[in-house]
């Protein structure tokens, strides 16, 4: 999944950003708001970090213009204030969590999968669908309690599917949304790691936990378990 | 003599007094002395048709006709009197109308001088008499001396005097109320912009209006300029103390956020606890001095009503995106037309670490109700409840709470430094934090604001 980090501390912009990508995700990183306000408009986002106090235009700013050219995915707020004027304004403009600074980076990647989790429709933090379960915190996939060893690419396509299960996403979103760069974007590639998950998901194909539209793309087929 | 409505009231009626008084005084003595000189010259006048009719007798006295020319002369009391005397002072000849009356014989003039004196009647009558002293030329050629002398009664001359007084008094009486009344419409209506001046201070003060019209006369359009210079720089000053922290609690944190980041990626395990602590430390302290009341600093200039049930509406709907996984069930009792007079930060503040301690606590339900502290809704006071159906909090360590404003829970992090916050607004406004039992079974925080 592909997240952009919005912070004008480079210090902290970049270890947050090698937090993330250690966790699976693909970062992308914008220094001020106009440049982030850019990302936010112009890239397969999936979640944003934002900073409030940001030079150039303001969080908030950014928040409002991205909501208002209708961007749905979520956003977290960082704020240096934590008077809850700052935190409602935030909220209000179109934010979905807040974080305050100085805040541990694991708090920061909990609330990230947290917001993911719940934009995908899924209410806690371990996704059941039949026999699968997928924990993110721990990023660790099982079916019929057996863990399933994987790569991390393949973890991400897993998590990106089933965050959105039922939905069906096109060979294009995943690309765009898994390569951290824009190394040649082969689909095939897209078809190999699908190939390799189904087998190691489903060796005996007594579930099928990954469909396959053709000419439009993947859908995790599994019905969503009690907790979602 | 606050008022200068009164004031002005006083002092023109004082100044009225006198002015009418001078002019009274001056136009009764006018009037008495053309009054006195005209009856002078009417007496004058008698006098020489008495001496005109007055003929020498072979006796060597004088003789009048029976029937002067003037008929009051020859009518019993008619006021007007003359009689004529010899050098001895023996009357030689009285009018018909001096019957009876004796007209005091007076000061003798000099030869040929015409001698005007008031004087009393037996009868207390004030009656000015002339009196003229000649030297008859008798037959035999010989002189004597003879004194005329004509009195008339100045009962009627008074009377007229008085009937003058009377109606000048009345004029000028009538004349004095009426200028009092118009220059008390007058001053109601120059006065008018200074008590709009009032009332709109009065607003600001209530939060109702944000600065003067500035629709005044010329003369007061400085001082209302001036006003609202203040007003505004008196807001700019609390907006500047804000961005001020702002920008301080921004370039502290984002570097102590940095750290912890680095802290995260290398450096041994006890090493980086060690820093964290210290981290944390420096953020408690940065914290606490940024969340203090904006109210010290925002006078009651600045302070404005604050729509009670549209801020916490917006709280919640904050708190349930924070919240979604816990998903509290949030009830709000709030009058629609309920306000608080304040900072609007200050009240978010008061109700949003409640709420947040609540929704922190709560196994499922939190009812929140604000209602005003008396019976006005609009006067400003507050009474806000919030109540949760979670552990609760006991007496012992409420107290605790209170006093040290530290935390209770070091798990939960910020419940005590929320509260704390939440006690210093309300104690800045006058009010007070209380913690009690609720009937959801969990703690109750209540806090009161009186009306200001």
């Amino acid at each position: 999944m592909r997240l952009l980090v919005i912070e004008d501390d480079a210090t902290l912009r970049e270890s947050l950003a090698a937090k993330l990508a250690e966790g699976g995700f693909a970062v992308e990183q914008a220094a001020d708001g106009k440049e982030g306000l850019y990302y936010a408009l112009e890239y397969p986002i999936d979640l944003a970090i934002v900073d409030l106090g940001l030079p150039e235009m303001s969080g908030l700013e950014i928040i409002r213009e991205a909501r208002e050219k209708g961007k749905t995915f979520p956003i977290l707020i960082l704020t240096a204030r934590d008077r809850w004027e700052d935190k409602v304004d935030g909220l209000d403009a179109g934010a979905d969590d807040y974080v305050v600074k100085p805040f541990h980076v694991e708090e920061v990647t909990a609330r990230v999968n947290a917001l993911l989790r719940r934009s995908g429709g899924w209410a806690s933090s371990v996704m059941t669908a039949g026999p699968v379960k997928l924990d993110m915190s721990r990023q660790e996939l099982t079916v019929n309690e057996a863990a399933i060893e994987l790569t991390s690419f393949e973890y991400k396509i897993i998590e990106y599917l089933m965050v959105r299960a039922g939905q069906v996403i096109s060979k294009t979103e995943l690309t765009e949304r898994l390569y951290d760069q824009d190394f040649e974007r082969d689909s095939n590639v897209i078809e190999v790691f699908i190939g390799r998950l189904r087998k190691k998901m489903d060796p005996d194909n007594t579930i099928n936990p990954i469909e396959t539209l053709r000419g439009r793309g993947y859908r995790f087929a599994l019905e969503r378990g009690p907790s979602g | 003599m606050s008022s200068l409505n009164a004031r002005l009231l006083i002092s023109v009626s004082v100044l009225l007094m006198f002015f009418f008084g001078v002019t009274i005084v001056v136009l009764d003595t006018a009037f008495r002395s053309a009054g006195e000189q005209a009856q002078a010259d009417i007496l004058d006048g008698h006098l020489m048709a008495i001496l005109a009719a007055a003929e020498a007798t072979d006796a060597g006295g004088l003789e009048l006709p029976p029937d002067l020319q003037e008929p009051r002369f020859g009518t019993i009391g008619s006021g007007l009197y003359a009689e004529l005397r010899g050098d001895q002072g023996e009357a030689v000849w009285r009018s018909r109308s001096a019957l009876g009356i004796d007209i005091p014989a007076g000061e003798q003039p000099n030869s040929g001088v015409r001698l005007f004196l008031n004087e009393i009647l037996a009868d207390g009558t004030p009656v000015l008499t002339l009196s003229l002293a000649v030297q008859w030329e008798l037959p035999d050629g010989n002189y004597r001396p003879f004194v005329f002398k004509v009195a008339e009664s100045l009962d009627s001359f008074n009377a007229q005097i008085a009937q003058f007084r009377r109606q000048l008094f009345g004029w000028f009486a009538a004349v004095a109320l009426i200028m009092l009344l118009s220059i008390s419409v007058l001053l109601r209506q120059l006065l008018r912009p200074l008590r709009r001046i009032e009332n709109e201070i009065g607003e600001i003060e209530q939060g109702e209006r944000a600065s003067l019209s500035g629709q005044f006369p010329t003369e007061l359009t400085g001082v209302a300029r001036n006003m609202n210079v203040l007003i505004n720089s008196e807001r700019a000053r609390s907006d500047r103390y804000r961005v001020t922290l702002d920008n301080l609690a921004h370039s502290l944190k984002t570097p102590l956020a940095a750290m912890r980041a680095l802290l995260n990626q290398g450096g041994s395990e006890e090493f980086a606890d060690r820093y964290n602590e210290q981290i944390d430390r420096m953020d408690e302290i940065v914290r606490y001095q940024l969340r203090k009341p904006a109210s010290s600093q925002a006078e009651s200039l600045v302070r404005t009503l604050i729509p009670v049930k549209q801020e916490v509406a917006r709280l919640v709907e904050g708190l349930k995106k924070v919240y979604h996984e816990k998903h509290p069930a949030i009830e709000t009792k709030i009058d629609d037309e309920m306000r608080f007079r304040g900072d609007s930060g200050d009240f978010l503040e008061i109700a949003g670490n409640l709420l947040d301690n609540a929704c922190k606590w709560c196994d499922r339900r939190i009812r929140m109700t604000v209602c005003p502290s008396s019976g006005d809704k609009s006067d400003g006071g507050m009474a806000l409840v919030v109540a949760d159906d979670g552990p609760g909090i006991p007496a012992e360590a409420a107290d605790e709470l209170l006093q040290r404003g530290t935390r209770l829970d070091e798990s939960t992090p910020g419940h005590g430094i929320g509260l704390a916050v939440v006690k210093e607004i309300a104690e800045s406004y006058g009010g007070k934090l209380e913690i009690a039992q609720s009937d959801l079974g969990g703690a109750e925080f209540r806090v009161t604001i009186p009306a200001s």
